[in-house]
């Protein structure tokens, strides 16, 4: 068989080199051409940054610094690509904020949003070297020179960001080389800041509990957890005859805080992530005793059969499913890590299965502190790349947009349509105004919420007093509450949800450390992700352990970190805080 | 094919007299053609196969990406002695091996399995539909067939369970993922429902070229249907079987990526980690690509020797071969 198909193949050489040699040679050269003229096509599209620059300079000068009104069209937008570091659906292609930015403004985006993973996305831009002209912030992008210092750009070409960012300049600096790469998305305030909804840290529990129960208070971890207890032996299913999950915890991917981040909340300190600060010196609590102590009220709730069995197996899509089942009594998680799931129940009208989040401390002589005052959010926003064509223009884009003008359409809609403005120059909404807020698809055509994400963001309130978004305006605030939410409010004498928690201590100068870049490689680094993975590993065992062999899966756990390099971390952790010390104080 | 040209150029070129070889560069002149028509072949092993052995020397420096080759700090071995020297690694290494040496029996069994059996049924309407509903799991993402199976074993509602109970063999529920020696189990029956029914095709063709002489001669001497599978199609679908086992032998250390991924969790780690991933946390997430380039060599020269090892026993067994 073999010999055969040799033959015929010696044969087909054959016929191609003889009379037909002419021919053959014929078709190699179209071929040839061909890929030439291919190679050519996919060279100018690659290169298409280079066409929309030179229709910058025909549209430079009409649409500069400001937001400048006339909806002169411009015939060549200025194309802007960024990408945006969260999955979001992408807007639909009329979307009326967008057009209005491409009409006044002259620029068009084109936005890339995350699908899958984060860091290994950027690994692999990182890997190919090649970026999106606005990219999202992360602080391995600095390290492989892919964003370009943006001091400079500010200070010649940008003077309403400037003036935005001043009071935050130097805590912006890089703390390596004191470039400025990274513009904050959020945390940069003006006027009066009303925190109305709290997105912050909390263990939440549904407010049919606290109805059942008569509106009780609970201020320590014990109290909280009895009324779990309560619950759960009162109500052992749901009303659709589910059963009733008493306590969960989500560790999954990058989103471990709410298993790992609780001890330190419970004696009083506000989020540092893996440390707690004392006096600019961080500690490690991860084994602690005042962690433990954490674990093993959780162990025995195990053992009670009130937590989630499936919560150490459970992915973030399953988490959110599952509160929005309203099975779930009570957890401790992060407001936004949990909102789109809270928002299913809303859509679906349950209020009574919504959270309400207490700062609950191991006893009442530890003063909570769960609420902070709003801080820059570093290393987060976006920041330009070095692929970017003409980061003036860029910088000059976003600076039109930091402007009144454009930040309450971006975050109220456009006046008449979205929001109205009574005699007394307050802007409000109408209950069919309203409405159309919550529906997700009326956003994506005409709202820019993907943007709004990750530029940067006037916050608090505006010159003329209305606050910088609806969910602060006070009024605004109270009339869009459903009436269980007044009910719930108005049950515990509170007027914002934020007044459960005690008022926020000022800052000190090196909060927070969870914000602490450990450069990508490092001991630190390496340090850091093997704790991630030691706690990952034993908590769960320990949780699940049966009664009275939690003490001993915990001392494995003790064990199993103490071979781990937690100096290094600790070093780097400290040597930042130190750094910011010296450098934000005067600030 | 270095035979095939040969013997065509001096019978191309008519001119060369048979006896004398000519020089190199009249050969190369005489076969030109041949030359062209190879050379995008060899092109494309330079550029994606060669080539990129140049990032190699990654293993060697503490790599930075943005920064050029010559401001990259050279750190000899470093990341190799982290790799060995990290308990955890060696852990990944036995996970690997051992999920995949199970993936590879369990895999070469059921499928030899599957296909002498199907192979034994008569009726070709029922034969074909089973096959093709045996295959079908192979077109679904492993992303789906985690989502099923962990549905599957789930403790609340998941139908493993509730057989399990039903049939009174466990009395409360299992927690099989939270599980950590059931996990290698778990990815090797995975592996299996997806991957039977596609791994049989190939017998099955096998098994069709088998000459149906053998077995009408070996029905007159008396043998029964066993006789005839183990003397008769076994024999036949052996070449097979043993080039798959070679080229199956060069994978051992891709015991996959997907489904550890996405059925393990923190409490089976060390029972699920698999290169792969581990080069994912502590390379590329971290931004230690030197580290997770140290990790793919390691890979690549545990391959190559395997599938030299394989290829040298076949050659001892007098079996095919695959170099």
């Amino acid at each position: 068989m073999l010999e055969q198909h040799q033959l015929t193949y010696k044969e087909g050489l054959l016929v191609l080199m003889g009379e037909k040699r002419r021919r053959f040679w014929r078709g190699l050269s179209i071929a040839l051409a061909l890929m030439m003229v291919l190679a050519a096509c996919s060279g100018k599209s690659g290169d298409g940054g280079g066409s929309s620059s030179s229709g910058q300079q025909s549209g430079g000068g009409s649409s500069g610094a400001s937001g400048a009104s006339g909806g002169a069209s411009c015939g060549d937008p200025f194309t802007i690509s960024a990408f945006i570091g969260a999955p979001h659906q992408t807007p639909t292609p009329d979307n009326r904020i967008y057009k209005k930015i491409e009409n006044e403004l002259c620029v068009k985006l084109e936005m890339e949003f995350l699908v899958g993973d984060l860091q290994q996305k950027l690994g692999v831009m990182i890997a190919g070297g090649e970026y999106p002209d606005l990219i999202t912030a992360d602080t391995k992008l600095v390290a492989a020179k892919a964003v370009i210092p943006l001091e400079d750009l500010i200070e010649e070409h940008a003077p309403n960001l400037k003036k935005h960012y001043a009071q935050a300049w130097n805590k912006m600096r890089d703390s390596s080389d004191g470039h400025i790469y990274w513009l904050p998305n959020y945390g940069i305030i003006h006027g009066e800041f009303f925190q109305t909804w709290y997105a912050g840290p909390a263990f939440w529990i549904q407010k049919k509990v606290l109805k059942e129960f008569g509106y009780p208070r609970p201020k320590t971890l014990d109290e909280f957890m009895q009324l779990v207890r309560d619950y759960v032996a009162k109500h052992p299913t749901t009303e659709d005859g589910q059963p009733t999950i008493g306590y969960t915890a989500l560790a999954y991917d990058w989103r471990t805080f709410p298993l790992l981040n609780p001890p330190e909340h419970l004696i009083g300190h506000p989020n540092d992530g893996g440390v707690v600060v004392r006096d600019g010196v961080a500690e490690v609590f991860a084994v602690k005793d005042y962690a433990k102590r954490y674990y093993q009220e959780l162990n025995k709730l195990y053992n009670e059969g009130l937590f989630d069995k499936g919560a150490f197996v459970q992915n973030y899509d399953q988490y959110l499913a599952k509160i929005s089942s309203g099975r779930v009594v009570a957890f401790f998680d992060q407001h936004w890590n949990f909102q789109a799931g809270e928002d299913n129940l809303i859509a679906q009208g349950r209020i009574w299965d919504t959270y309400v989040g207490f700062p609950l401390v191991y006893d009442t002589s530890i003063r909570d502190w769960y609420l902070d005052r709003p801080l820059p959010n570093l290393n987060n926003g976006f920041g330009i790349s070095k692929d970017a064509k003409d980061p003036v223009r860029i910088i000059k884009f976003l600076d039109a947009l930091i402007t009144e003008e454009w930040q309450k359409i971006l975050s109220w809609g456009e006046e008449g349509i979205d929001y109205l403005v009574d005699e007394n120059g307050r802007f409000y909404r109408t209950p069919e105004q309203r409405t159309q807020q919550e529906d997700p698809t009326w956003r994506l055509a005409n709202r820019a919420e993907a943007l709004m994400g990750y530029i940067p963001k006037i916050e608090g309130t505006f010159s003329d007093g209305n606050a910088t978004s609806p969910g602060n305006q006070p009024e605004e605030f109270f009339e869009s509450l459903k009436p269980e939410d007044q009910e719930v409010l108005s049950a515990y004498g509170a007027k914002v949800w934020t007044d459960f928690f005690s008022p926020a201590p000022e800052n000190p100068v090196y909060y927070p450390a969870w914000q602490i870049d450990l450069i990508d490689g490092s001991e630190a680094a390496i340090a850091g992700q093997q704790m991630t993975d030691t706690s990952l590993k034993y908590l769960p065992q320990a949780i699940m352990a049966k009664p009275g062999e939690f003490d001993k899966v915990w001392d494995e756990y003790v064990k199993a970190f103490d071979r781990i390099n937690v100096q290094a971390y600790l070093d780097r952790v400290n040597e930042q805080l130190q750094w910011r010390i010296e450098n934000w104080a005067t600030n | 094919m270095a035979g095939v040209t040969q013997d065509l150029a001096p019978r191309e070129s008519g001119a060369v007299p048979v006896n004398r070889r000519p020089s190199v560069l009249r050969r190369m002149y005489n076969q030109r053609t041949l030359i062209l028509m190879s050379a995008p072949i060899v092109a494309y092993v330079i550029l994606f196969s060669y080539y990129p052995i140049w990032g190699w020397t990654m293993a060697f420096q503490q790599f930075r990406p943005g920064f050029s080759f010559w401001e990259q700090e050279w750190v000899g071995l470093k990341h190799f002695r982290f790799l060995f020297g990290d308990a955890a690694f060696l852990n990944v290494l036995r996970n690997t091996i051992a999920m995949s040496l199970i993936n590879m029996v369990l895999g070469f069994v059921t499928a030899i399995s599957f296909a002498i059996l199907l192979n034994e049924v008569r009726q070709r309407f029922f034969k074909r539909t089973i096959q093709t509903i045996s295959y079908l799991p192979h077109f679904l993402s492993w992303i789906i067939v985690t989502g099923i199976v962990a549905n599957a074993l789930s403790v609340e509602g998941g139908i493993v369970n509730i057989v399990l109970m039903k049939l009174g063999i466990i009395r409360e529920p299992v927690m099989w993922l939270n599980e950590p020696h059931y996990f290698w189990g778990i990815v090797g029956l995975s592996h299996v429902w997806k991957e039977v029914g596609w791994n049989a095709i190939i017998y099955l063709a096998a098994m069709a070229s088998i000459d149906p002489a053998l077995y009408e001669a070996a029905e007159m001497d008396g043998a029964n249907r066993y006789r005839k599978m183990l003397h008769i199609t076994l024999p036949g679908i052996k070449p097979i079987i043993v080039i798959l086992l070679i080229m199956n032998l060069g994978w051992i250390l891709e015991a996959g990526f997907e489904v550890q991924y996405l059925l393990g969790n923190g409490v089976v780690i060390d029972w699920s980690q698999t290169i792969d991933i581990f080069v994912l946390k502590y390379g590329l997430q971290i931004g230690n690509y030197s580290l997770a380039t140290a990790a793919g060599i390691f890979k690549t020269v545990v391959s190559i020797m395997m599938i030299f090892l394989a290829n040298t026993i076949a050659k001892r067994l007098g079996e095919e071969r695959l170099i």
